[in-house]
């Protein structure tokens, strides 16, 4: 026996090299990590072995036959041949059998050049097959919008039909008939509907599956890669751009780079073209008379600097205010809100994150201190237990869906799913179907589910016992408030008993390492920094808030929301999360900037749009973001708008809000620049330049360094490097080379504030059920979609392809009580007002329930009230109560 | 809905079996009974059953020669082709049953009485040329007693001639 046994390693000899590798390596594995490849079709590291290919056989003594190394463990003392003539000869049999029905139309093939059968042909074979028979013949049929299939050169790997199952849970492809003669089919002869992740284009080892966005476009030699980060949504997966002639041809993700190590979501792998739309602005505009005409970059920037320095002299720098969107990189965001702070002078700046991020990143900072997770995105994996509230996982971070999906099937963690989704089977992934207890709530109710846990928690005295010890106050205060609630009433907004909360509540507690996921549902639904601040209570209650591996992971919506908060595109916060308020922070930012800090009081989005109806705000700076297309007419958005002075929009398209602006500047997309963007967890990650700008359009942070020339204050950079190097200099945790930063820690001194007297504040009004809706009324919500991403993506003619339009989620059940089908009109009606839109039928949402996408029609939005929450100035438009019926 | 009238088979079917999934053959076994054929609305019906895809329950239907996707006439001929049946003469028999009845392997007769499908090995080897009609087996064949056979069933809708799959060894009349 060796010494290794003990330590959980064996030696292995593979072609004559010796190593030690963990036991329980497969074959094919070890040798990969010896630097000998094994030719396969059908192994892939994110499959469980199927050894259908017989592709990687290798010799391995005392044991009879050859062996298939995808599939063998490595043993002690094993000793591998992989170069041996049997060996050669039983691979090339093996290729004789694929060539045989392979039709060896290379030329013509979009794998051709990056062909696994291809190279191991060159290796193995001489030429074609000996068998002189006819080669089996598929007719060609139509598979779906996005993705070709080509089942002559299939070789029956099922690397597809397996990802489908194993990795991305959906089970939309079937392998159809048997033999050679299967084909990988969807259901029938109907074309497939799934969620579009790609994978199976990706994870094809030939041609067989490829995507029709660059079908005959290119050969791999004449694209160009750039490594970037995907812009859609806050997972951050790192990303492959392969470009031809300053076009984006196809996007690619990598095996072991990034978060998502190789996956993609039908965004990210088809959503590319959004960049290179051709509606996008080129050149400068300025309206003139009335109509915007283009002009050249001097004389549009000329006419901003004039305008907003005008403006400032007359009205003060509080009458200028900025606005961002979520999806520029850390270096433009940090330079606009220095623009604002240093060069016009003031806090009223704001970002997308405001839309709901800001919940999540308040609640972490008032108990923990910190404003990033303090647990990172690989806890995920390693967790006990998992809970999510109103994250709708697989829509709006489909990646994170990956690492739940896997954590509960591959090792075993119980996942409590507090969503607004029923457990049904259907053409896209459902967590509700691998959570061990499911709480299917309406969105509106989020709270009381989040409650219900809580006041679980107390009666069944599962709060931890040194948090008894030291914190007696804070739980009593927390017991006073949850005992004043009955189960009775909760029942009734949750439909649920006290038992499954209690049964949720001890899985919760009972787990080592527990992580809350904390979704859209409940940052941007009423309410959500009370729901927020009450799931962290539930961290601290069960005494897990300081726990290794344990945390509060609020999902990010938008690619960069983490990056926004921490570069100080928000009012209330500086760079690096720092309080705005707090002398300190002014201070040592005034000594790096070399400048004070302007004192005027901080404006919010909707404190800015108040400011601008009442006159006070007069002129905006608005980068990439559509307020007039976020926010419902309820927020007098339009008037807001219209009552500015002066608009100045840095846009890639001609938006809602951009048809009203002044000035238009066109900014470039992340394709074209360099930066970084910041993940959910906080991990920075680089963006990289895959194509030159179209047209005139340039990085936005160039627009705001030349407009701060112009204005004579100049925050001049000779490149987005520098910017780069400011930033890790004031902010060490944003570099991205090297190690991904371990996460903070939370801060004691904070949480033991908060518990002697942090908690006090709102803890009457966040511990309150929300109202019931009417019996006959629907909760109508608003959310994403899977395919799309904000309206962004509905440029992106892949995306489109899949989905052109939104309609309104109803379940059968209310349908058929309404005597509605599927694609009837509907009426949909409350105090607001009345809209008309299609209905179609899914069983995925619960009864009593309506869903509309928002990346399309914005007429539904006239039926949403806006509030503001007064503590992180949130604007709340997610849920309303509406009656339907038949359209006439 | 075909499952509908047939909850008590249904639920006692899927009591059989620890894994729901498991019920997957019998069930489309029930279907194709009652239709004919597995038709794609049964197909989904199953899916749902089984907390299965369609797409699942479509490639299982494939794989199997025994599930027809297509609706097939009152009576599914299906010889034996296999080795054993060939040596003495299976061949013979399709060809005339082809002739017969104007159809080719795969094939309706335009009444939809008779489905002919040419199939591999249906373990009756001692007793061939054989085919099997619906559930029945006919052993021992030869053009005059298909002729017969076919009469029969045109006529009273099953025939005497036929029998079961015999064991082995055949077990003594007593």
């Amino acid at each position: 026996m060796s010494e290794h046994t003990t330590t959980g390693m064996v030696t292995v000899t593979i072609d004559d090299v010796t190593a030690s590798v963990p036991k329980g390596t497969l074959v094919i594995e070890a040798a990969r990590q010896l630097g000998v490849m094994i030719p396969h079709f059908c192994y892939h590291p994110k499959l469980a072995p199927d050894a259908n290919c017989r592709m990687c056989l290798v010799e391995i003594e005392k044991m009879p036959r050859l062996q298939t190394s995808c599939s063998t463990q490595v043993t002690e003392g094993m000793v591998v041949r992989s170069s041996v003539p049997t060996v050669k000869q039983a691979r090339k049999s093996v290729l004789d059998f694929i060539l045989a029905n392979h039709p060896l139309d290379c030329p013509v093939c979009d794998q051709g050049g990056r062909c696994d059968l291809q190279d191991f042909s060159h290796e193995y074979t001489a030429s074609g097959t000996k068998f002189v028979e006819l080669k089996r013949v598929f007719q060609k049929e139509y598979f779906s919008p996005v993705i070709e299939t080509q089942m002559n050169r299939c070789v029956q790997c099922l690397r597809c039909v397996r990802y489908c199952d194993e990795v991305m849970d959906v089970r939309a492809l079937a392998p159809a008939g048997r033999g050679t003669l299967t084909k990988i089919k969807s259901f029938g002869v109907h074309e497939l509907d799934c969620e579009f992740c790609g994978g199976c284009v990706q994870i094809c080892p030939v041609g067989a599956i490829t995507s029709r966005l660059s079908m005959y476009e290119f050969r791999p030699w004449m694209l160009k890669r750039t490594e970037s980060t995907c812009g859609y949504c806050g997972d951050g997966c790192q990303m492959t751009f392969q470009a031809k002639d300053n076009d984006l041809i196809e996007v690619n993700s990598t095996l072991g780079v990034g978060r998502n190590n190789g996956d993609l979501c039908s965004r990210g792998y088809f959503g590319y073209h959004a960049n290179v739309h051709e509606d996008r602005l080129q050149s400068p505009m300025i309206r003139c008379d009335g109509e915007l005409v283009e002009v050249p970059w001097e004389e549009a920037l000329a006419v901003v600097a004039e305008k907003l320095t005008a403006i400032k002299s007359a009205n003060g720098a509080d009458a200028i205010g900025g606005l961002i969107a979520s999806r520029c990189t850390n270096e433009d965001l940090y330079l606009f809100q220095k623009f604002m702070r240093v060069v016009i002078g003031t806090n009223q700046l704001d970002s997308s994150a405001r839309y709901g991020h800001m919940n999540g990143i308040h609640a972490l900072q008032r108990v923990q201190g910190t404003h990033r997770w303090s647990m990172s995105f690989d806890d995920l994996l390693s967790a006990n237990a998992i809970l999510t509230v109103g994250t709708n996982l697989t829509e709006t971070n489909p990646i994170t869906a990956l690492k739940v999906k896997e954590a509960v099937k591959r090792r075993g963690a119980e996942l409590i799913t507090v969503e607004a989704l029923e457990p049904a089977i259907g053409t896209i992934s459902n967590i509700a179907l691998l959570s061990t207890h499911h709480l299917p709530l309406a969105p509106d109710q989020f709270a009381s589910g989040t409650i219900g846990l809580l006041k679980a928690v107390i009666q069944e005295n599962l709060v931890d016992a040194e948090l008894v010890a030291h914190a007696k106050d804070y739980i009593d205060a927390i017991k006073k408030q949850v005992d004043a609630i009955s189960w009775t009433d909760i029942e009734a907004r949750t439909g649920l008993t006290a038992e499954i909360f209690q049964d949720s509540a001890k899985v919760f507690t009972r787990a080592e390492r527990a992580v809350i996921l904390v979704g859209q549902g409940v940052l941007r639904s009423q309410g959500g920094y009370g729901m927020t601040l009450n799931l962290m209570d539930l961290l601290v209650l069960t005494g897990k808030l300081n726990r290794i591996g344990c945390g509060l992971a609020p999902l990010a919506e938008e690619n960069n929301d983490q990056g926004s908060v921490e570069m100080g595109a928000v009012s209330e916060l500086l760079p690096g999360g720092k309080d705005c308020r707090s002398r300190e922070a002014q201070q040592s930012l005034e000594a790096a900037w070399g400048c004070s800090l302007p004192s005027g009081e901080e404006g919010t989005l909707m404190d800015m749009l108040g400011k601008a109806k009442r006159g006070i705000l007069k002129a905006m700076i608005i980068v990439g973001e559509n307020p007039i297309g976020s926010l419902p007419p309820d927020s007098g958005i339009e008037d807001a708008i219209g009552k500015l002075e002066f608009l100045v929009c840095q846009e890639l398209f001609l938006t809602d809000t951009a048809k009203r602006a002044d000035v238009i500047f066109p900014a470039c997309s992340y394709a074209e620049k360099d930066g970084t963007f910041t993940s959910t967890e906080g991990h920075t990650q680089a963006v990289r330049k895959a194509i030159e700008p179209l047209g005139e359009s340039r990085p936005d942070w160039e627009i705001l360094s030349a407009l701060s020339v112009m204005m004579d204050h100049p925050l001049e950079y000779e490149s987005v490097k520098a910017i780069g190097k400011e930033m890790r200099d004031l902010m060490p945790g944003t570099r991205t080379l090297g190690p991904s930063p371990l996460p903070p820690r939370p801060c004691l001194d904070t949480l033991t504030q908060y518990l002697q007297e942090g908690y006090q504040d709102t803890l009457a009004t966040r511990y309150c059920l929300p109202g019931m809706k009417a019996t006959h009324t629907f909760v109508l919500n608003v959310g994403q979609s899977i395919f799309h991403s904000g309206k962004f993506s509905t440029r992106a003619k892949g995306l489109i392809q899949i989905q052109s339009q939104g309609v309104l989620s109803m379940h059968p059940e209310d349908a058929e009580r309404l005597g509605l089908a599927c694609g009837d009109g509907v009426c949909l009606e409350n105090q607001l007002g009345q809209v008309k839109t299609t209905v179609k039928l899914s069983d995925r949402i619960p009864c009593g329930v309506l869903f509309f996408p928002e990346h399309f029609d914005q007429d539904i939005q006239r039926l949403f009230a806006v509030s503001v929450d007064n503590d992180t100035h949130v604007p709340y438009f997610k849920c309303a109560h509406v009656e339907v019926s038949k359209a006439s | 809905m075909i499952f509908d009238k047939l909850k008590d088979e249904v639920n006692e079917l899927l009591s059989r079996y620890p894994v729901k999934r498991s019920a997957l053959l019998p069930l489309l076994y029930i279907a194709q009974r009652e239709e004919g054929y597995v038709s794609e609305p049964a197909m989904k019906e199953i899916a749902k059953l089984l907390s299965l895809t369609p797409s699942q329950v479509y490639e299982t239907v494939t794989f199997y020669s025994m599930y027809n996707l297509k609706p097939i006439g009152k009576f599914h001929v299906q010889v034996c082709r296999s080795l054993m049946c060939a040596l003495v003469g299976s061949d013979n028999i399709v060809e005339w049953i082809q002739k017969n009845l104007n159809i080719s392997s795969g094939q309706t007769t335009a009444d939809r009485t008779f489905t002919l499908s040419v199939v591999e090995c249906l373990g009756s080897c001692g007793t061939g040329p054989m085919m099997q009609v619906n559930d029945d087996y006919y052993e021992r064949l030869t053009e005059e007693k298909v002729g017969q056979i076919f009469d029969d069933l045109k006529q009273k809708g099953s025939s005497s001639l036929k029998s079961g799959p015999f064991m082995f060894p055949q077990p003594t009349k007593s």
